[in-house]
């Protein structure tokens, strides 16, 4: 519970930082890059979460990954971060801010889930409505689980927009159900 | 042979479908994170209200009580093993609630309005929550009709107002169960025509049944039933099985069921049997919540927890159509210690206790009730008068009698008036003793408590009291039957009854001695 208000904290200011120096988009793909970096390596997420090893080692590691690869600003918060020695909520931090940054942007996830793959066309009229309903820009992340048989189930956060075949049949079974002697 | 044509199948099928809309269907979900005890902590849900119903899978549902930065801690109302971790929560939007209406008499049913009584579904449309807000001041008024338990010691002494609360204290197998059984089974005559030609309103009665044994629980339909008690009975069950969850709610549920007749200008008399296993309930889940303990390990907020719930007994105002939810709580309590924090919080949130106490029971004193400590703060302007004016100097003879009881015991020489005084006093106890599903009417307590409390029993030996009470009734009832119904219709003792009741019991008297005399 704490360990998740440090991390918004530590967000926070570097989005702000980022807005101020014009350079959001740069920041932005550099985390992209750390945190999937960070995901895909458990070896380096375990160096960073070790107490045992130095900042100065951490810092050191850090620099001789990324430092060509992202820029100056970028590389500092990872310095600073450690220096803090928060890098055990190093990842944390870095989704906290990208979620951030599509808040600030006005950029939602959208997780679609179909029982085949949607068409482009497909696509384009479901984003159309769905930025109609949330008035916000959308990112797709589709999922193909024919166990839906037909329609698509939309998840924004906690709100689920479901025109599945499988959920409306359940809400037709509910509904004969209902009243009857054996939901008692 | 007449056919059914396919097309008119078609047609019912449609229609019984109409009601069905394939729109996209939108809810929110929350995934749950840690399940077991019958608790769930579910991740996601961020819109969740604190104590609405929220639908785990399997038709499990459970109640969110905890809102916590990034989590909703949530108790199940059904079997925590169909849950489990990394299933879909779905929020219902509603406070947990359940079906009230006069479809529910007769019935027992569970803390959710399911009947568990195997005679069918349950057929009423409307639906209150199941934590409701007391009334405020301006919607009550001062109890003053009576509600007649139909036990003596109780309607002459610790009188019950409607829209009162009256807790029931006492040890395991003092009787408390019986009290307020007698209670629910005199409440039949409220719903005679006789009662209403007298103005009497009918009362409903709810039985809420905690962390009992299910066959208690039987025992008590079956009693109830026996009686033909349950016309207007209904039994809120969560037996000890049941997952802690259900007899936490089971009270509010009860409340919300008498609520329903409260509202509608009706009078209900709901009975919580018992509060010290709901506030145990309570315990488990709050310290599997992680609420910190307090005294006896019970959460900080025990108190708010019965307090709420019997706030919610009350005498509504004329203009809400003066109907009343008046509570008994019962209260059982550890060798006798009313001093443990349970007993210490109710007995201050109600108005008035009634004392059930072991050593009396087991002396033969039944109903077991302590007068000298049992004591109704608010019943006594609901008294009719006539019942006022004998049990005046009824409560004051018993205690005279148990201040020398003590000094009789020692064997000394007693002079005339204090042998008197006990000799009387020795006559009220046995007269106050009663069987258990024998109620009482008003009028016939009135008359014995008057004989009693008149020095009419003086000459009848104490091993005779009973019979004498009971056939000096009989006696009454062919001969002066128009005493019973004066002071039914007075309710109060004139002047004619008096001079009346006082030629019957001589003359009855009289022949009682002679049929002593030949035995």
């Amino acid at each position: 519970m704490r360990s998740s208000k440090v991390a918004i904290r530590y967000a926070n200011s570097l989005l702000e930082t980022a807005i101020e120096n014009q350079n959001l988009d740069s920041v932005a793909a550099d985390m992209q890059l750390v945190a999937s970096t960070l995901g895909s390596n458990p070896l380096l997420a375990k160096v960073l979460m070790n107490p045992v090893i130095k900042s100065e080692k951490k810092i050191s590691i850090l620099k001789e990954i990324f430092e060509s690869r992202i820029g100056k600003d970028s590389m500092n918060f990872l310095v600073f971060v450690v220096n803090k020695s928060r890098e055990n909520l190093l990842r944390e931090i870095l989704l906290k801010f990208l979620r951030l940054r599509d808040d600030h942007l006005g950029i939602i996830k959208v997780n679609v889930t179909t029982a085949f793959e949607f068409s482009d066309e497909q696509q384009s009229l479901l984003r159309e409505k769905l930025e109609a309903v949330l008035n916000k820009k959308i990112e797709f992340i589709f999922s193909v689980n024919p166990e839906i048989i037909g329609g698509f189930v939309a998840q924004v956060d906690d709100v689920v927009f479901d025109a599945s075949l499988k959920h409306q049949l359940e809400l037709i079974k509910k509904q004969f159900l209902s009243g009857s002697p054996s939901l008692n | 042979m007449a056919e059914v044509r396919p097309d008119e199948i078609s047609a019912i099928l449609r229609k019984q479908l109409s009601g069905f809309e394939s729109e996209v269907d939108i809810y929110d979900v929350g995934k749950v994170i840690q399940v077991g005890d019958g608790i769930a902590r579910v991740y996601g849900l961020t819109k969740v209200m604190a104590s609405e119903l929220v639908e785990f899978p399997n038709d499990v549902f459970g109640m969110v009580l905890n809102l916590e930065e990034d989590s909703v801690g949530c108790v199940l109302f059904g079997d925590s093993a169909l849950v489990k971790e990394g299933d879909e929560v779905k929020r219902t939007k509603k406070v947990a609630s359940m079906p009230v209406g006069e479809a529910m008499l007769g019935r027992v049913i569970t803390p959710l309005g399911l009947p568990i009584d195997g005679k069918g579904a349950i057929n009423t449309d409307k639906f209150l929550p199941i934590e409701r807000k007391a009334l405020g001041v301006i919607q009550r008024q001062p109890v003053k009709e009576p509600i007649q338990t139909g036990i003596v010691a109780i309607d002459a002494m610790i009188p019950i107002g409607r829209g009162q609360r009256e807790l029931i204290i006492g040890d395991r197998q003092t009787g408390k169960t019986a009290v307020a059984v007698d209670a629910i089974i005199n409440q039949k005559y409220t719903h005679t025509d006789e009662a209403k030609n007298l103005g009497i309103q009918p009362v409903y009665c709810i039985y809420v049944a905690v962390g009992q044994k299910s066959s208690t629980i039987a025992q008590v339909v079956a009693k109830l039933q026996e009686h033909g008690a349950m016309d207007y009975t209904t039994v809120v069950a969560a037996a000890a099985s049941e997952p802690a969850p259900l007899q936490f709610i089971a009270p509010y549920s009860g409340a919300t069921l008498g609520e329903y007749f409260r509202d509608n200008g009706m009078h209900a008399l709901v009975i919580y049997d018992d509060l010290s296993k709901q506030a145990a309930a309570y315990r488990e889940l709050s310290l599997l919540l992680r609420r910190p303990p307090g005294r006896e390990a019970y959460p900080g907020d025990v108190f708010y927890l019965h307090s709420r719930l019997l706030e919610r007994a009350s005498k509504l105002s004329d203009d809400l159509g003066g109907g009343s939810l008046t509570a008994l709580p019962i209260i059982e309590t550890q060798q006798g210690d009313v001093s443990a924090y349970i007993p210490t919080n109710v007995i201050s949130i109600t108005d008035g206790q009634i004392y059930l106490e072991s050593n009396l029971f087991n002396a033969g004193v039944r109903p077991a009730i302590n007068v000298g400590i049992s004591v109704s703060r608010v019943g006594g302007n609901a008294q009719i008068k006539a019942m006022k004016k004998v049990a005046g100097t009824l409560k004051l003879d018993l205690a005279q009698y148990r201040e020398l009881e003590a000094f009789a015991k020692f064997g000394s020489d007693l002079d005339k008036t204090t042998r008197r005084t006990l000799a009387k006093g020795a006559r009220l106890v046995e007269l106050l003793k009663q069987g258990q599903y024998s109620p009482v009417p008003v009028e016939r307590q009135v008359v014995s408590i008057y004989l009693g409390t008149n020095d009419f029993l003086e000459s009848i030996p104490v091993h005779d009291i009973n019979r004498f009470e009971k056939e000096v009734l009989e006696f009454i009832e062919v001969k002066y039957n128009h005493i019973f119904e004066n002071i039914k219709k007075e309710k109060q003792l004139s002047d004619n009854i008096i001079s009346d009741m006082q030629k019957a019991a001589e003359e009855f008297i009289s022949t009682f001695k002679k049929s002593e005399k030949v035995l």
